[in-house]
């Protein structure tokens, strides 16, 4: 190897991994949003089947 | 200040007298690392005392990580660590006694892997075993007081008692470099006047890590 | 607001590392020793630069935790973590890429090439434990303790290292070049690449805090549903 190669190398690989990092950390941001909405709905259609109850129990 | 640390200390030796568990783990697994080394590197050669000083430390390392954390998760199954918690002692004065106890255990175990070292590797019982006593003394100080701290990590996390040597080997390093590299010239016949650099890093080492468990126990032994 | 600060870090850390690029291969000269690999050192020593600010972050950040418990601080310790392994990893393999062409080969224990690895095992470890150990207080306190102990210990273990190598027969081979910054614009190369690194920490950091920011969140709402369930549960009965 020639010291130009070396050189490639060294900065390919800085660039390389610092972006596998970015890929890696904004796929985990995709999911935990999906998580997010997904367990916000949940709790909304939690609360939306909760409160008919409440309201025949008032209606007494 | 030191309320309790007597009655923590006396129970924990009190416990050990009855089982004897402690001292048989810790003493089988260092004669064991040190069979190794010997079959390894050979008993005799021109590097013999620095060959000798690296079967202590490895097996010194090995025995102290896993000794407190055998020491610990005793106390967890007992529920021991709850009462303590309960109790108006202080979580220093619970590192204190936890550190001498496991001070004490490491020592009693080293004593005997000296005894086999001298055997294994024909050392001489003379002036160089004693000035290693110092030596072997500030580096157990230091170790224990990093396993004391790191210990509860085993009762926390999956595999933590396999987690312990990854923590504490790493930190360990400079008391390491420093304890194998006095043993070795100790060993070798030089006086304890010439390692005394190496001494006041140990005792550095030792100052600050005690210092530190004793100030930061508390937030490792809190429950949720 | 969010999505801005953090395309506006992500542009800026593009362009001042397009600036960095720049500066090195074409602004500054060549070094005549050790001739084009040297151009290495432009990028290595930021990597170092931020790969000790960020462990400087975990042991601040930790002590903060511990001292006001919010949990904004466990996570900032937990990411300046992350990044500090991603760029002492960085570090170590663009140093031993320059050490090849000019010690001669890969690795020698040298005493600030011993210390920076004895720091990555340290915080391999601490990641380790993150990895392993759920999200509770209980990891993050003991990941704070951590943190702080591994910090107090880089200096014993910088003045323990170097006493290791002096008493040991030395290495032939020392350092040329590192300090052999003649011309101005290979100082001003190095300035614009720690400035670009410090940007594109700041950047990093910044994604995966808000990602740690969302597990937080999920981790309120998984325990806000399973208290109406239980609620819920305890109404139908």
């Amino acid at each position: 190897m020639d010291h130009l190669s070396y050189l490639f190398a060294a900065y390919s690989i800085i660039f390389v991994l610092i972006g596998l990092y970015v890929v890696f950390v904004s796929r985990r941001q995709t999911r935990l949003e999906r998580e997010v909405t997904r367990l916000e709905g949940e709790l909304r259609r939690f609360e939306q089947a909760q409160t008919p109850p409440e309201q025949h129990r008032s209606g007494i | 200040m030191l309320e309790g640390f007597g009655p923590i200390v006396r129970k924990d030796l009190r416990l050990e007298l009855r089982s004897g568990e402690s001292t048989v783990a810790l003493l089988s697994l260092s004669t064991l690392i040190l069979v190794v080394m010997v079959l390894v590197f050979g008993p005799g050669g021109a590097r013999r005392a620095e060959v000798a000083a690296g079967a202590l430390w490895l097996a010194l390392i090995f025995a102290g990580t896993m000794g407190s954390t055998r020491a610990l998760v005793a106390e967890r199954e007992t529920g021991c660590i709850r009462a303590l918690l309960l109790s108006p002692v202080e979580p220093g004065t619970i590192y204190a006694a936890k550190l001498s106890v496991a001070m004490i255990f490491m020592a009693e175990a080293g004593a005997g892997v000296l005894l086999i070292l001298v055997l294994f590797f024909n050392l001489e019982f003379g002036r160089a075993l004693l000035s290693l006593i110092p030596v072997f003394l500030l580096g157990i100080l230091g170790l224990a007081a990093l396993c004391t701290l790191l210990a509860t990590v085993s009762g926390r996390v999956r595999g933590g008692a396999m987690l312990l040597p990854v923590l504490v080997v790493p930190l360990f390093i400079p008391a390491l470099i420093a304890g194998s590299k006095a043993s070795a010239a100790v060993l070798s016949g030089q006086p304890l006047g010439s390692v005394i650099t190496w001494i006041k890093l140990l005792c550095a080492f030792d100052v600050l890590f005690v210092a530190a468990g004793y100030l930061l126990f508390e937030h490792v032994i809190l429950e949720d | 607001m969010k999505g801005a600060v953090s395309i506006a870090l992500a542009a800026a850390s593009c362009l001042s590392m397009i600036a960095a690029l720049f500066m090195v291969f074409v602004y500054a000269p060549t070094e005549a020793e050790q001739g084009i690999v040297q151009r290495i050192f432009y990028f290595h020593l930021p990597c170092a630069w931020v790969a000790f600010l960020s462990f400087g972050i975990v042991a601040v950040a930790g002590a903060l935790y511990l001292w006001l418990g919010h949990r904004i601080w466990d996570d900032l310790s937990y990411a300046a973590a992350e990044l500090g392994m991603l760029f002492c990893t960085l570090v170590l393999v663009t140093g031993s890429i320059w050490a090849k062409p000019i010690w001669g080969t890969w690795w020698t224990w040298d005493s600030r090439l011993t210390t920076t690895f004895i720091l990555w095992l340290l915080y391999g470890g601490y990641l380790l434990l993150r990895a392993f150990g759920e999200d509770n207080q209980e990891i993050a306190r003991y990941a704070a303790v951590l943190g702080i102990i591994g910090v107090l210990d880089v200096p014993v273990i910088i003045i323990s290292v170097r006493l290791w190598r002096t008493i040991h027969p030395a290495v032939l081979l020392t350092r040329q070049g590192e300090h052999g910054l003649q011309d101005p614009r290979m100082v001003a190369a190095l300035l614009v690449s720690l400035g670009a690194f410090t940007l594109v920490f700041v950047w990093l950091l910044w994604l995966r805090l808000s990602t740690l920011r969302l597990r937080a969140r999920i981790g309120g709402l998984r325990k806000e549903l399973a208290l109406l369930e239980v609620a819920g549960a305890g109404a139908r009965r």
